[in-house]
């Protein structure tokens, strides 16, 4: 579904090249749990980018079910985005001026998924929760609400990107939990430095210094 | 912000603008006719009148002898002059109804005695009623050796004042006679107006039209308005940078709301449609509701103010409201190039990575 070939990121950081990916080939599989594993500034979030068409290589491809992600325009990649892709980042992000409901909607403008925006919220025990704005939430419920957010629309991928730093241990395990218990036929792309966060995964890589080691 | 400079700006331009608009309005009887006085020879206005009488391109209605005394009338820059008219009374029931007029209350001057019509304006204006003294002699610039009587009202927009000729041939110099003629109709007085000045230019007469008075009234604030335009420039410029200030540190607050949108899949051109809607919503909605700020006030200083002194105030004056309009024009290119640059660079997956907020 996801296919990378010979993908590598170059970027300058204040005049020095910094290789955050190095020549990484790798398949993501529909349905697939695919964890990948690795220190801080192993370029583990870059790859992660990389195929979800939020970065472009530097040099080789990345596929999105056999077209070349970099070859598209940005508008189709961020059509690519918004239809078919579901994301949780590091730091639960929510529109201050939303409700929790409104904030799970905004990943699907324009369509009418209110009924599926709260059975989302429900599963994911915030049915208490969703006419709340979020300075009215704790960091997990709004990571949760970030979660319903990803799976709206039941996407074709869903990437995480370490979506339990900003929790603690048993929050962070909770969310990884509905996450991966809602996210359907979907695949699931997790990038985490702990690998406890990854139980249930079929698949984890290890990166170093751009590269997958293992 | 928006809303009370706009508010400021047409207020003040209104307010500066009922200055001329006084002026026209409170000699606007002067519309009616075209008054001469002689110069150095008291001797020349039967000259004068034969002229305008057997030369007019004009058919006339009536040519009348008057005399003029003065008065004040109080505006809201201070006291201006205006003429109390000597009339014959066989000409002040035509005079009443070429100002559309007629006397509502009291009656008409008797010859001869220190009595005057004045009209409902100049009532309001003066604070006199029937009664009321309009000129005494211990005033200078309402002077008259006795106090003339208000003894009748008429209505009507106009200002104006008249008593009997023969009080004023009695009491007040100089010795002249002056003459007014009116044009059979009113669509022919500006012609009649424009051929009397032409024709007695350079002669020992003076010639007053109405469209004199709009010239000089124009011209009189010229300096004024430059002035103005120069503080309401700097007014827009200091506004305008406020505001670029102020957009500015709100979109930067915006910015994680953007980057999370754009990372989540909407296109850096949808985004910026909407946030130039909003804008443009929100200046236009700003000057909208700064218009009608200062239309309510407005009105609230004229029946508050103005009309209790007669004095003139055009609360849709759309000029003084045009005033307002490089406010939201400003803004909103300001705005324009503010967007622009915040989106020119933007890196949704720095905002994301939280390392740009």
């Amino acid at each position: 579904m996801i296919s990378l070939e010979r993908v590598s990121l170059v970027y300058e950081d204040h005049g020095r090249e910094v290789h955050a990916c190095r020549e990484v080939t790798l398949d993501v599989q529909p349905g697939e749990f695919l964890g990948i594993l690795g220190p801080s500034g192993s370029g583990k979030s870059s790859l992660l980018y990389l195929m979800s068409g939020l970065k472009v290589p530097t040099s080789g491809s990345v596929h999105w079910r056999g077209d070349d992600l970099a070859g598209m325009g940005d508008e189709v990649r961020a059509q690519i985005r918004l239809k078919e892709f579901g994301f949780v980042f590091q730091y639960p992000y929510l529109i201050g001026y939303l409700t929790a409901l409104e904030n799970v909607l905004v990943a699907l403008p324009g369509e009418d998924r209110v009924s599926e925006a709260e059975r989302l919220l429900t599963a994911l025990g915030l049915s208490e929760h969703m006419r709340r704005y979020p300075h009215q939430l704790s960091g997990g419920q709004k990571q949760r609400v970030c979660v319903a957010r990803a799976l709206l629309g039941s996407p074709a991928a869903v990437f995480a990107d370490e979506p339990t730093a900003a929790l603690d241990h048993t929050s962070g395990r909770g969310v990884m939990g509905l996450l991966n218990e809602h996210r359907g036929a979907g695949a699931l792309v997790v990038v985490t430095h702990d690998p406890v966060m990854l139980e249930g995964a079929d698949r984890v890589i290890e990166m170093e210094d751009g590269a997958i080691v293992s | 912000m928006i809303v009370l400079a706009v508010m400021l700006i047409a207020g003040i331009v209104s307010l500066i603008n009922s200055i001329p608009l006084s002026i026209k309005v409170i000699y606007a009887y002067s519309k009616q006719y075209v008054a001469v006085t002689p110069r150095g020879n008291p001797f020349l206005t039967p000259l004068f009148m034969k002229v305008v009488e057997e030369e007019s391109p004009v058919e006339l209605e009536r040519v009348m002898v008057i005399r003029g005394s003065g008065v004040e009338v109080k505006s809201i820059v201070g006291n201006w002059p205006f003429v109390v008219l000597g009339l014959e009374h066989s000409d002040m029931d035509y005079y009443l109804d070429r100002m559309s007029s007629e006397v509502v209350e009291g009656r008409l001057p008797e010859a001869g005695k220190p009595e005057a019509v004045i009209s409902e304006t100049m009532s309001r204006n003066l604070g006199l009623g029937i009664g009321g003294i309009l000129q005494k002699p211990d005033e200078a610039e309402s002077f008259s050796p006795m106090p003339v009587k208000v003894v009748g009202i008429a209505d009507g927009e106009n200002w104006f004042a008249f008593t009997s000729i023969e009080y004023q041939l009695e009491n007040h110099f100089p010795n002249i006679d002056a003459f007014m003629a009116f044009a059979k109709s009113p669509a022919d007085q500006l012609k009649l107006d424009n051929w009397t000045e032409e024709q007695l230019a350079g002669q020992n007469a003076q010639v007053f039209t109405y469209r004199q008075l709009e010239e000089q009234a124009d011209t009189m604030f010229t300096i004024l308005y430059q002035i103005l335009n120069v503080v309401i420039g700097t007014l827009v410029v200091v506004i305008t940078l406020m505001m670029g200030m102020l957009i500015n540190i709100f979109l930067s607050q915006r910015v994680q709301e953007f980057g999370l949108l754009q990372a989540l899949g909407y296109t850096k051109r949808g985004l910026l449609r909407r946030v130039l809607v909003e804008t443009t919503i929100f200046v236009v909605g700003g000057w909208f509701l700064g218009l009608a700020v200062a239309f309510g006030l407005l009105n609230l200083v004229k029946v508050v103010l103005m009309d209790p002194k007669a004095f003139a105030l055009d609360t849709t004056d759309w000029s003084a409201y045009s005033y307002s309009l490089p406010v939201p024009v400003a803004i909103f290119v300001v705005s324009l190039v503010t967007v622009w640059v915040k989106f020119k660079k933007f890196d949704p997956v720095g905002i994301v990575e939280r390392r740009l907020v």
